[in-house]
């Protein structure tokens, strides 16, 4: 977080939105738009692009690894609650079974691994993507709404202050149908 | 005749009926599949809202009647120690199986004809886990102290009994619920979003808005959003054989003949599998009706699910053969018993429509007429639904109420507590499911547009060996 004590009022970053006709034409705008330089871009469609991810030059998702972290953690996790619980802390003999009894432990090892896999994934994936976000500049543009229906749009973050000009030029030029260049709002 | 029938052969060689009718875009697909959400409830769904609200109103007055006088109120007696309330439980449980089939393991199989589908079923899982979850809470006796069976630290140093497959099931139960409403909101939030961005009126803007969660259809989280959802869907594979092995665990583990017995696990899934396609069916045909979602969950969609129904009901009926054959083989004469007492005893007649319902209904899906006239698969679907309860029935009654010594045996009969309960649940899943489909579009709107998509850009035969 930066200072706000600036001179000037602080002003939001600029974002250039250009829709695009087809899934196809997006995403080869994607590498056209990264060749010349510009990383911060983004896609929004009402599905996943094909070939989007390689577009952006994504790396591996982290989302196996989170849910392996989950799935062990309940595994041992449950298995060790279980032990110490009715082997450890309080033996309890029921119908001959030994207080630490594997067989007996083992569906509720399976559950407690597969809820605190699905929940690290859940909650891993939220916080990946950054939601919930109540704001976001892309909304800014009215037209912007068609990306979850039926438009695909191509955004690029400019920094703060940027007017924004070459982006458009170059998403006209790449064939963008509809250009808008909206403005972060600050409080 | 036949030469018609060649023709058709020469035409439709390896053309199958459609998964979606017409020429469709990303355009008219949000404004088809959205629009029952912004159409009025007209009188139709008004009017089965309030038969449903009724149904949910009985639920509460039962559960009322139940918590003042006890379980009492139920025609439960020693030795019928479980009866309408497990019965219940166990068909709500299995029921809702079918939504996990649907949305996980067909994923995973890459079947396409799932996708206008899975929303559908996973909302039904949902509601009926719900359902199912009621009875076994009720019948501890004192609700208000079932967090005793979740290990939490207490005071009273009680921690809960593992070993037991009571908590196994608790859970599975829980576990269960937890992941299917996990996996039912990831798949909805793209959805959420095109209704928020479809909205008309501020309101509606807002609500669906916060729903959301702020999802902008970004590459980005479309990246990691599909590597959660498959796994998602790998987790939920293994839970849901996981959790009727388990509920056939409270049987299976004890040592009543008729319960004991090793084949219950896979013959309870199948049959859950079973009831649950049955229930989606009796479900979808009217709803698809009266959403007009005809061009998106086509006749194939439907007969695909009826020779699920046949292939699974084929499976339950190997399960009532072998049980038969091994109480005979075992030469135990209490198991041989239970299975004489449940053909000649004197609940026999839930026996014989059990067997009815679930061996004889689901083979006329052998004929590809049946499978696609729309009467034939509802009313076979009902059945089905019918049959699978009084399978549980007759496990649960018929193992019970003759038991070891004849000086104790008894009958049961459900009083109006337990039967104003079982339909009071059916009620409440009404009530919810219509809730749903008017408020939720019924269809997985982003997953159908990336189906036409696929559909339209890849001829068929050659993506099969390229394409993935």
């Amino acid at each position: 977080m930066e200072h706000a004590a600036e001179h000037a009022a602080p002003v939001g970053k600029t974002y250039v939105l250009g829709r695009f006709g087809s899934g196809e034409a997006l995403v080869d705008a994607c590498y056209k738009v990264r060749e010349k330089g510009f990383e911060a871009i983004d896609t929004h469609s009402p599905y996943p692009l094909h070939g989007g991810d390689e577009a952006l030059g994504l790396s591996r998702s982290y989302v196996p690894r989170i849910a392996l972290t989950g799935g062990l953690t309940g595994m041992f996790g449950g298995y060790l609650m279980m032990v110490y619980m009715n082997g450890l802390n309080w033996p309890l003999n029921v119908g001959g079974r030994p207080p630490h009894a594997p067989p007996s432990f083992i569906p509720i090892t399976f559950e407690t691994t597969v809820l605190l896999a699905s929940l690290s994934i859940f909650f891993g994936l939220l916080t990946l993507m950054r939601l919930p976000q109540p704001y976001h500049a892309v909304f800014e543009s009215e037209q912007f709404r068609s990306a979850v229906n039926d438009g695909f749009w191509l955004s690029m973050a400019l920094p703060p202050g940027s007017d924004g000009k070459d982006a458009s030029a170059l998403l006209s030029q790449l064939g963008a149908k509809e250009i808008s260049t909206v403005r972060e709002a600050l409080e | 005749m036949a030469a018609e029938h060649a023709a058709a052969v020469a035409a439709d060689a390896l053309e199958t009926e459609p998964l979606l009718v017409g020429k469709q875009d990303n355009t008219t697909l949000t404004n088809n599949l959205l629009a029952h959400v912004w159409a009025r409830p007209d009188k139709g769904w008004l009017l089965s809202f309030l038969i449903a609200l009724s149904g949910s109103g009985a639920l509460v007055l039962a559960i009322t009647v139940t918590l003042v006088e006890g379980i009492g109120a139920w025609g439960n007696n020693i030795p019928v120690g479980w009866a309408f309330d497990i019965t219940n439980f166990v068909w709500w449980i299995g029921i809702g199986h079918a939504g996990t089939l649907i949305s996980a393991i067909l994923f995973l199989f890459q079947q396409r004809w799932r996708t206008a589908i899975n929303r559908f079923s996973e909302a039904m899982t949902i509601f009926a886990v719900m359902c199912a979850g009621l009875f076994p809470l009720l019948h501890t006796g004192r609700p208000w102290f079932a967090y005793f069976m979740f290990p939490y630290p207490s005071t009273l140093n009680m921690w809960p009994q593992f070993k037991s497959p009571l908590i196994w099931d608790v859970f599975a139960v829980s576990t269960y619920f937890t992941v299917s409403v996990l996996f039912w909101y990831l798949g909805l939030i793209p959805d959420l979003a095109s209704l928020r961005d479809a909205s008309k009126s501020t309101l509606q803007r807002k609500i669906y808005g916060i729903f959301a969660l702020g999802w902008r259809g970004s590459g980005r989280h479309w990246h990691n959003y599909k590597v959660g959802y498959l796994l998602l869907a790998g987790l939920s594979t293994p839970l849901v054989v996981s959790v009727h092995t388990i509920v056939s665990f409270d049987f299976a583990v004890s040592l009543i003949p008729g319960w004991h017995t090793t084949i219950f696990p896979p013959y309870f899934v199948a049959g859950a599998v079973f009831s649950g396609f049955a229930m989606v069916m009796s479900w979808m045909v009217p709803a698809r009706h009266f959403l007009g979602l005809k061009h998106v969950i086509t006749m194939r969609h439907l007969e695909n699910m009826n020779k699920i129904i046949l292939a699974t009901g084929m499976l339950v009926s190997y399960g009532y053969l072998m049980e038969h054959f091994i109480a005979w083989y075992s030469g135990n004469q209490f198991e041989w018993f239970v299975f004489f007492n449940r053909a000649t005893g004197p609940y026999r007649g839930v026996y014989y429509l059990m067997l009815f319902c679930n061996v004889l209904t689901p083979q006329i899906f052998w004929f590809k007429k049946a499978r696609t006239s729309i009467p034939v698969m509802f009313i076979a679907s009902i059945l089905v639904n019918i049959g699978m309860w009084c399978e549980r029935f007759v496990i649960i009654v018929t193992s019970l109420h003759r038991d070891f010594l004849p000086a104790a045996w008894d009958m049961y009969y459900p009083t109006w507590v337990d039967i104003t309960l079982f339909l009071g649940t059916i009620g409440f899943f009404s009530t919810c499911f219509l809730l749903f489909l008017k408020f939720i579009p019924a269809v997985a709107v982003s997953e159908v547009k990336e189906l036409n998509e696929e559909l339209q850009h890849r001829p068929a035969p050659v993506t099969v060996v390229t394409g993935a």
